[in-house]
């Protein structure tokens, strides 16, 4: 092909180009669309969803007395499934101290279920100065945290219930600080 | 004209592929992860008659901790293998832990000699996703034919983990 040829190819293309872009260009719109509709219903909030088997439940503490989780009904719950030997869910602990400090008189509870031994979460609380109700539910607690979403059984594993008693979140691996914050934003009541 | 198409198709693959992973979300961490038992997927093998073989394929971006690797067999029991010494990893509340990655090959010494037989080899294991989930110690299974013959049996693959179904 000599170079005028591929000029005149050239000269000739941008009309089918432009038609291709506008095409290609249309498509991809539609496809993000079509994307961003089934973020929207995945993300939905949840907040019709039943928080009622998280409230329900009653488990030992690392002093073996029996906390029902319904004491803290009316607060914004966060409920964190974790353990010792899961090094992702230490990590994020330290901060949920924090912020239990922080928004704790606002109305929010942290509650840990603990898929471990009581010397093993005792040890490891006065480390962090647990500043929140650590519950023993050993690896049972592996099979309740599936019934509540926990498909792959993986830790660390966060819901978090509304004041009204409704899942609001759920989170399989670490939860952000600027999630947890957006979140308690909203289901906290407004100062 | 071929490569305006190649790019159109490009630009179609990249932008499907935005949309779906905009639409994954936050539960996109369940959807993209792996079943333990398909991220470490454990197999083993006679090696000869008084020699097993256990290895785990470790898919990319998943590890084990090489300390709460256990390897036991029955009727006919086994020495504690020697485990690879496997990759330092700093762990702020256990130190430095060692690790494997990729794959990892153990030999298990039987306490004796059992050409022609069947024994069940348990494997413990546990492991976690460089993203930052855990999965729980996996207790598992496999029943291992001991050739009668001086050569390796064939590898037989572990089914299901107890978590999941």
């Amino acid at each position: 092909m000599s170079e005028d040829a591929l000029d005149a190819s050239r000269a000739e293309a941008p009309p089918r180009r432009s038609r291709r872009a506008w095409l290609a260009g249309g498509i991809a719109l539609a496809a993000l669309a079509l994307g961003a509709g089934t973020a929207w219903y995945h993300s939905r909030p949840t907040a019709t969803t039943d928080g009622a088997a998280i409230l329900g439940l009653v488990l030992p503490d690392a002093d073996g007395r029996q906390q029902a989780m319904a004491q803290w009904r009316g607060k914004v719950l966060v409920v964190n499934f974790w353990a010792t030997w899961c090094a992702p869910c230490r990590e994020e602990m330290p901060e949920f101290v924090a912020v239990q400090a922080r928004d704790g008189p606002k109305g929010v509870q942290f509650v840990g279920i603990a898929v471990d031994d009581p010397d093993k979460v005792r040890t490891f609380a006065q480390e962090v100065k647990l500043n929140y109700p650590a519950l023993i539910g050993g690896y049972g607690a592996i099979e309740l945290s599936k019934t509540l979403g926990n498909e792959l059984a993986a830790l660390p594993f966060t819901i978090v219930v509304d004041r009204q008693g409704r899942v609001a979140h759920t989170q399989l691996g670490p939860l952000k600080r600027a999630t947890l914050d957006g979140l308690l934003a909203r289901l906290l009541p407004q100062a | 004209m071929a490569r305006l198409a190649d790019a159109c198709s490009l630009a179609l693959a990249c932008s499907l592929a935005a949309g779906i992973a905009v639409a994954q979300g936050i539960p996109g961490l369940q959807k993209s992860l792996l079943p333990a038992d398909q991220a470490f997927r454990l197999s083993a093998r006679a090696l000869d008659a008084h020699t097993l073989e256990a290895r785990f394929d470790i898919a990319d971006g998943y590890y084990l901790y090489r300390d709460k690797m256990r390897f036991r067999t029955d009727p006919i029991s086994a020495h504690d293998p020697a485990l690879p010494a496997g990759e330092r990893k700093h762990d702020a509340f256990f130190g430095d832990v060692a690790t494997y990655r990729r794959e990892v090959v153990v030999r298990i010494p039987l306490a004796q000699a059992a050409p022609g037989t069947t024994l069940t080899l348990h494997a413990d294991s546990q492991g976690c996703a460089d993203v930052g989930v855990c999965y729980p110690p996996n207790p598992q299974q496999l029943t291992v034919a001991i050739p009668a013959s001086k050569y390796p049996g064939p590898f037989v693959e572990a089914a299901g983990s107890k978590w999941f179904k």
